[in-house]
């Protein structure tokens, strides 16, 4: 099966390949091995990026081939970096509070354990009590429970509240648009017990290994996110090149038909949404220890359409598009908005790309929508044809 | 007791007076209070003014109040008025006229709280100045600080008030103070229920003033006028912090100071007869903590029983600060029938305050609305043609600085200039865009990235202010509770208008009647000579121009930012698909709902607005699952997706 | 593409480069990080104080630079985007290896930077008001901390305005939130019951004020003064401030005092209605003193005729003198050595008095109260003598037991009750 299932495929060892290699050279070229021609920032910014293509190609999939054009699985991101940051700043806070407390003539009872470690981590938003949520951060096992059932849940819920009400196209856009704001604003909140704007941070400081250099513990990061990502794309290449898979894309190009031909199309959805989610939530869970920190700000609508515009500049509807399109799209904008490339002077002018940039990937990305609708990808696909 | 004072300070003022003969000599006397006043201080200097009798008293005071007092080096006081670097002086005695450097003086400033000390001392002599403007500020002094002492003077100068209005207001604070300080108890009680229909804040206070009490707590029946006796289980803990303040009780030994205890108290290892390894748990530590007080080392422990006995063993009440019991039940009738109004009133205000931010989301979303329900088409870029309208309404007041014109000017401006846009997008892009939804949404939001990041390039990132004209500041002041202010009001008709204006277009026009063609069958209402896409320009165009004309008003009572679309974007798109699309019925009643919908959560919660918008959307996602085609779902080319 | 990716990593923003009497014999040029948001929601703000900065620069080395060295910007753009400014904060140190940062403008964006900083040794200014309940080695708060701004703002509406009920609005972030709770209960301590203390919190950007204000009004019906304590941020005030006025309520019936509007935030407000209003900081422009009056002449030339000076300006001038002090001290730019050094530092504040570095890395400095004036100045009617910063505050129960001295203790966070050491980094 599995044979059969890769030899339909030779794109996928094609980029199994490349993204071994590329791994490889950055292992190697990193702070880790010695070398140091690649920067710890960078590797990070690497790592990052290796997430962010594992959840497009997540949204490739419920986009792309399924035809639901989702703007809020960044909250389903979101929930998984938080899922995993609660553990972090639990463990973290725990490992400095309780030797602290140990050493004092008289135990502590564990409600002052409790309280000390409450204290350090919502002193700084103005509380020291353990809101509800927290009840099952002292658990790494239990938390990483939580990246894969909350997001999983929620898109369950939710996406069988929609489906079942056979909300579809633009209206579904605007709900899961809906649905990302509400979970931004809630957090945004001081009340939500996730320490509001201020979000979790100082997530790159891993329980237990704070002699670790992060040097190292970016490049661990770094490998686990390009294996996450090379077994997420295997995943949903085999999930689209099955028999589900001409389902699924049945549903894309008309969904009517396919109910007509017998198919239980909500279940299908509901199932392309979840495991979407899901996947979502670990890409989450990869990125926000390598970035350092979350907060609402990262669930906020926009990024989520920020995320269609990858995919869409990518190429939907081919697995290795969104990868390209996220990598492509990500790095550019940081190259242009970190000041990288060279103002232009026009004389009366000088075009500054940190002020420039958000307008040429606008405009660019009406261009794409309106001439390239197949993105990056499909061009890739026109040269392969081209050669016999 | 304030008469007392008064007469004090009058004869004490004599023998300053015969002493020191002109303001001069007093302010000298005060020099730190006058140079550096503060309100708690200021009294005394104030009283020696005062009793002094010098007709320039006032004058100086007014000056001093309005900061034209300064300061020479040497100590003397001036009036000045400063021009650059000069100081034009006049003495405050003599009234004689001089100049001087600036450097050499310091300017007096009083601060608020002094300004406000200094306004009750001036009432007595501008309560019947020949200035209207004077007469004004001792009545707003007095309505400020209301004093027992004020209320004769008041009285005498409401006979010989020439302006009706300020007689009325006269008239009405003499009220409020005979209820509070009138000498004769059936005089206050009149007063008091003639204020049983008035809500407004200042009536509201005199009436709570009088019912001002003070907690209590005695072993056996309480005496006074007593307002009502508490129950104390309802907060066990709190009532018996009570008693350990009024030192009728022991205090509890709260955790930390038990560990405290402990800790001093380890012999060898161990407490009492327990292990300190052992004292990890409340239990064990209470049990240790005993044995310590049991060997009389620590105060014993209040236990839960220890505490309910010490309440149970007192009564807990509250008693009015006001003795005469029959002038507090009157009052007490009076604050009910106002509390009653007050909250009839509050409804009302909040209706007001939905209906206008119904209004507002209307404005926004009904350009939306058309677009969407015409053509099926989402514009992101919506947000940004609002925003666009309220920077053309900042561009206009650069150049015309008459607010009054520039507004005029600006709506159709802003219409022409968002058309166009409109027009040109609808032309360039969506055109092509029609058989794929989803992409338009997509095209249209990269659009809106661009201009907002255009707009941050030509007009920075700082809020550009949009001034409304004169005659559009303040409120319509129903009572005090309910009032809303006339911008408020202005976009309100502003919406009505354009309610009017949309539903005569599309009811009674050629146009109207074409675009109802092309919403319910294009196919066919091309076939009957209709131009769809002649049409759908002139939609989109229609559209755009009254976002533009949106953002023109939300900027003038909001802000302009580059930002602003996007902070209605979202909430647009609730509106037109909560009401349901392509019906302008449709987005009222959406409108409406989301308005009233959002004001009321956040009366239920006041203290934080943004969990009212988070419930607001989270209930907008339930809605749309029960009615997916929202409250009027529309049958034709938008209802078929 | 691994090769054009790898660009990136050296990519370091602008250097700014001017000319140079003394560069040629300096082997270890000194570098300066500037960490400010250039684009993004905090762009308007923030900008500003990179071209304080770069003045700063400048000016210092139009004197001959420090230690014989030329000063050279590195200028760097988080994009209000909090992770950023870890990333870049990374890249500053490792990559461009500057001496030293100043930079960051909300709480949130220097927790996201402090754990780097702690990894990597660095050395950080940080140039505005904030809560408070922190103090890490890495870092000097030039800004307020809450006893220097809300704490005397409180007394003054207590003491001289006689404000009986409060009424603390804010934006729902960490630093209206902290200081709330600090006021709260700092207000419960001099007897205003709670009842009489009406909080509220609104999102960033609220527009819609009418009921808020509605309220505040309603607050006063039980004939006790009210007063507003606003740390309502940015653009929002806007809208707050309109609907005041349109309620027609003067200063003299509730006064309103506010801690994030300074002279910038008015230059977008028609100032008009809000005469009398006041603020709290450290430096106003209006202060009247030989230094402010270069200050605000140089900032002008620089800048440009109509820019305004405001408190964090003032932060960072002091910020950048004192580490030129202890530079020049120290005679090297060693984040220990000049840490060292830094304690004690002294310079004369732009308001008159001098600034003192204290061991827990905050600044002595004088509070200023002023009232809003027609022209978008304010006229300062209360100034205090300096008020020495307190990193843990003194009115919660939890910290009220901390204090900070990197001098003595060599501790951030120190439980003077046990007498040990919480921890050493500090709680991000």
């Amino acid at each position: 099966m599995q044979n059969t299932f890769i030899a339909r495929n030779p794109s996928v060892l094609w980029f199994l390949a490349a993204l071994g290699l590329f791994t490889a050279i950055v292992t190697l070229m990193s702070e880790a091995t010695g070398v140091g021609l690649i920067s710890t920032s960078f590797v990070k910014t690497l790592g990052k990026t290796l997430c962010l293509c594992l959840i497009a190609i997540a949204m490739d999939v419920v986009w792309g081939y399924c035809g639901i054009l989702s703007l809020g699985h960044f909250a389903f991101f979101g929930i998984g970096g938080y899922a995993i940051g609660m553990w972090l700043m639990y463990a973290r806070t725990e490992a400095i509070v309780v030797p602290n407390l140990m050493a004092q003539t008289i135990p502590p009872t564990p409600q002052e354990i409790s309280d000390a470690i409450g204290n350090q981590i919502f002193g700084v938003v103005g509380s020291s009590e353990f809101p509800m949520i927290w009840g099952f951060a002292d658990s790494l096992f239990l938390q990483l429970l939580m990246v894969v059932l909350v997001p999983g849940l929620l898109a369950l819920v939710f996406g069988w509240l929609a489906f079942r009400s056979r909300v579809t196209g633009v209206y579904l856009s605007i709900l899961t648009q809906a649905m990302t704001l509400a979970l931004a604003l809630y957090l945004f909140q001081n009340d939500s017990g996730l320490r509001g704007n201020n979000g979790l941070s100082g997530l790159q400081n891993i329980p237990g290994f704070e002699d670790t250099p992060q040097a190292t513990i970016s490049i661990v990061f770094f490998l686990a996110s390009a294996f996450a990502l090379a077994a997420g794309y295997v995943f949903f290449a085999w999930i689209v090149s099955g028999k589900m898979g001409s389902v699924v894309k049945g549903i894309r190009d008309n969904e009517a038909r396919v109910r007509f031909l017998g198919y239980h199309v909500e279940s299908y959805k509901l199932f392309i949404f979840t495991i979407t989610a899901i996947v979502a939530g670990i890409a989450g869970a990869l990125y926000y220890p390598q970035a350092g920190i979350i907060n609402p700000g990262e669930i906020a609508p926009i990024a989520s359409i920020y995320l269609a515009v990858w995919v869409a500049i990518g190429g939907r509807g081919r697995l290795y598009g969104a990868v390209i399109g996220a990598a492509f799209v990500s790095l550019l904008s940081s190259w242009f908005t970190g000041g990288g490339a060279p103002p232009i002077n026009l004389g009366f002018y000088t075009i500054q790309w940190t002020d420039w940039w958000l307008v040429l990937l606008g405009v660019s990305f009406v261009a794409v929508t309106l001439f390239f609708p197949k993105g990056i990808g499909g061009l890739f696909d026109y040269l392969v044809r081209k050669q016999p | 007791m304030r008469y007392l004072v008064l007469a004090l300070a009058v004869w004490l003022g004599t023998f300053v007076s015969a002493q020191a003969q002109t303001v001069q000599d007093i302010l000298q006397v005060h020099a730190d209070e006058i140079a550096k006043p503060s309100r708690r201080s200021v009294s005394v200097a104030l009283d020696d003014l005062v009793a002094s009798g010098l007709p320039q008293v006032p004058v100086f005071l007014e000056q001093w109040s309005a900061r034209n007092v300064w300061q020479r080096d040497d100590g003397q006081f001036f009036i000045g008025d400063a021009d650059g670097d000069d100081l034009a002086l006049t003495d405050i005695d003599t009234g004689a006229a001089s100049f001087a450097l600036k450097s050499e003086f310091t300017q007096i400033r009083p601060n608020g709280g002094v300004r406000r000390v200094i306004g009750t001392a001036l009432v007595q002599f501008q309560l019947s100045d020949p200035d209207l403007g004077r007469r004004e500020t001792a009545v707003a002094s007095i309505a400020r600080r209301p004093e027992a002492a004020q209320l004769a003077p008041l009285l005498a100068s409401i006979e010989g008030e020439p302006d009706a209005a300020l007689k009325a207001r006269k008239v009405q604070l003499a009220n409020f103070l005979s209820a509070r300080f009138a000498d004769d108890p059936a005089d206050r009680i009149a007063a008091i229920n003639s204020l049983s229909s008035d809500t407004s804040v200042e009536a509201r206070s005199v009436l709570n003033q009088i019912l001002t009490t003070e907690p209590g707590v005695s072993a056996s029946e309480p005496e006074g006028n007593i307002a009502r006796v508490l129950d104390p289980m309802i907060d066990p803990d709190g009532f018996y912090a009570q008693l350990v303040e009024a030192e009728l009780a022991p205090s509890r030994t709260p955790p930390d100071v038990i560990r405290a205890a402990l800790e001093a108290n380890v012999v060898e290892g161990r407490v009492g007869d327990v292990p300190v390894a052992q004292l990890g748990t409340d239990q064990m530590r209470e049990a240790a903590y005993a044995q310590l007080a049991d060997a009389g080392l620590v105060a014993s422990l209040v236990t839960v029983s220890d505490r309910d006995a010490a309440i149970a063993a007192h009564v807990f009440f509250e008693t009015y600060d006001e003795a005469d019991p029959t002038i507090t039940a009157a009052a007490e009738a009076a604050l009910a029938s106002v509390e009653q109004r007050v909250a009839f009133a509050q409804a009302a205000d909040l209706a007001l305050d939905g209906l206008s931010l119904a209004s507002i989301y209307f404005l926004a979303a009904i350009g939306l609305a058309i677009t969407f329900g015409v053509m099926g088409v989402i514009n992101m870029a919506h947000g940004e043609f609002i925003m666009m309208g309220a920077y053309t309404g900042y561009v206009v007041q650069l150049f015309i600085p008459d607010y009054t014109l520039s507004i005029i000017v600006a709506l159709p401006l802003a219409f022409a200039i968002t058309f166009g846009a409109g027009v040109s997008m609808e032309r360039l892009v969506i055109r092509h865009l029609y058989h794929r939804p989803l992409e338009t949404l997509l095209a249209t939001f990269g659009i809106s990235i661009a201009l907002q990041q255009l707009a941050k390039n030509i007009f920075g990132t700082q809020a550009r202010p949009l001034t409304s004209p004169g005659w559009l500041d303040g409120a319509w002041v129903i009572s005090d509770v309910i009032q809303i202010s006339y911008i408020r009001i202005a976009i309100f008709i502003l919406a009505l208008l354009f309610l009017a204006l949309i539903l005569y277009v599309l009811k009674r026009t050629r146009l109207g009647l074409e675009v109802r063609a092309v919403t319910q069958n294009p196919g066919m209402a091309a076939s009957m000579g209709i131009n769809p896409d002649r049409i759908n320009m002139l939609t989109f165009g229609l559209g755009s121009g009254i976002a533009g004309i949106a953002g023109v008003a939300i900027g003038l009572y909001a802000k302009v930012t580059s930002e602003m679309g996007t902070d209605y974007i979202v909430q647009s798109f609730m509106t037109v698909v909560v009401g349901g699309v392509g019906n302008v019925w449709g987005t009222l009643l959406g409108a409406s709902m989301i308005g009233f919908l959002q004001k009321g959560i956040e009366w239920l919660n006041p203290s934080n607005t943004l969990a009212a918008q988070t419930y607001m959307i989270l209930f907008i996602i339930l809605f749309i699952q029960f009615r997916p085609k929202g409250i009027i779902a529309l049958k034709g080319r938008a209802a078929a997706d | 593409m691994a090769q054009k990716l790898k660009l990136t990593s050296y990519v370091t923003g602008a250097l700014l480069a001017s000319t140079s009497l003394v560069a040629a014999e300096c082997a270890d040029p000194v570098k300066v990080g500037v960490l400010h948001s250039l684009s993004g929601t905090m762009a308007i703000s923030e900008t500003t104080l990179k071209d304080t900065m770069l003045m700063l620069i400048e000016q210092q080395n139009a004197k001959g630079g420090v230690l014989g060295c030329e000063i050279e910007a590195v200028v760097v753009d988080p994009a209000s985007d909090w992770p950023l400014f870890a990333e870049k904060a990374r890249e500053l140190l490792t990559v461009s290896e500057v001496d030293v940062i100043f930079g960051s403008w909300t709480s949130v964006s220097r927790k996201s930077a402090l754990p780097v900083l702690e990894e990597l040794n660095g050395l950080m200014f940080y140039p505005v008001q904030y809560e408070g309940e922190e103090s890490s080695r890495n870092v000097f708060y030039t800004g307020a901390a809450p006893n220097q701004q809300a704490i005397p703002a409180v007394d003054y509406f207590l003491e001289e305005l006689g404000v009986e009920k409060f009424a603390l609005l804010g934006t729902d972030y960490v630093y209206p939130r902290t200081t709330n709770n600090i006021l709260e209960q700092y207000l419960q301590d001099k007897g205003i019951a709670a009842d009489d203390i009406f909080v509220n919190y609104t999102p960033f950007g609220h527009s819609d004020w009418a009921t808020i204000v509605g309220d505040v009004v309603a607050l006063g019906e039980d004939g006790k003064q009210v007063g507003v304590i606003s740390t309502i941020n940015g653009d929002a005030n806007i809208g707050f401030y309109k609907e005041l006025a349109a309620a027609d309520i003067s200063a003299d019936d509730i006064p309103v005092v506010a801690f994030s509007v300074g002279e910038e935030e008015l230059s977008g407000l028609d100032t008009s209605n809000l005469v009398g209003h006041l603020a709290a900081w450290n430096y106003f422009q209006s202060a009247e003193s030989e230094a402010n009056a270069e200050f605000i002449e140089a900032w002008k030339a620089f800048a440009g005729e109509e820019r305004v000076t405001n408190d964090p300006m003032e932060a960072h001038y002091i910020g950048f003198n004192m580490w030129i002090n202890a530079v020049t001290a120290a005679g090297t730019t060693d984040v220990d050595a000049v840490r060292a050094e830094m304690y004690g530092q002294e310079f004369p504040n732009l308001t008159g008095g001098t600034a003192v570095m204290l061991p827990n890395h905050h600044l002595a400095k004088p509070v200023l109260i002023g009232e809003i004036t027609a022209e978008g100045q304010f006229d300062i009617i209360s100034q205090t003598a300096e008020v020495p910063g307190d990193a843990w505050t003194d009115f919660l129960p939890a910290s009220a037991v901390l204090t900070s001295d990197w001098k003595e203790l060599g501790c951030g966070m120190y439980n003077t009750e046990t007498e040990t050491c919480v921890q050493l980094t500090s709680n991000y």
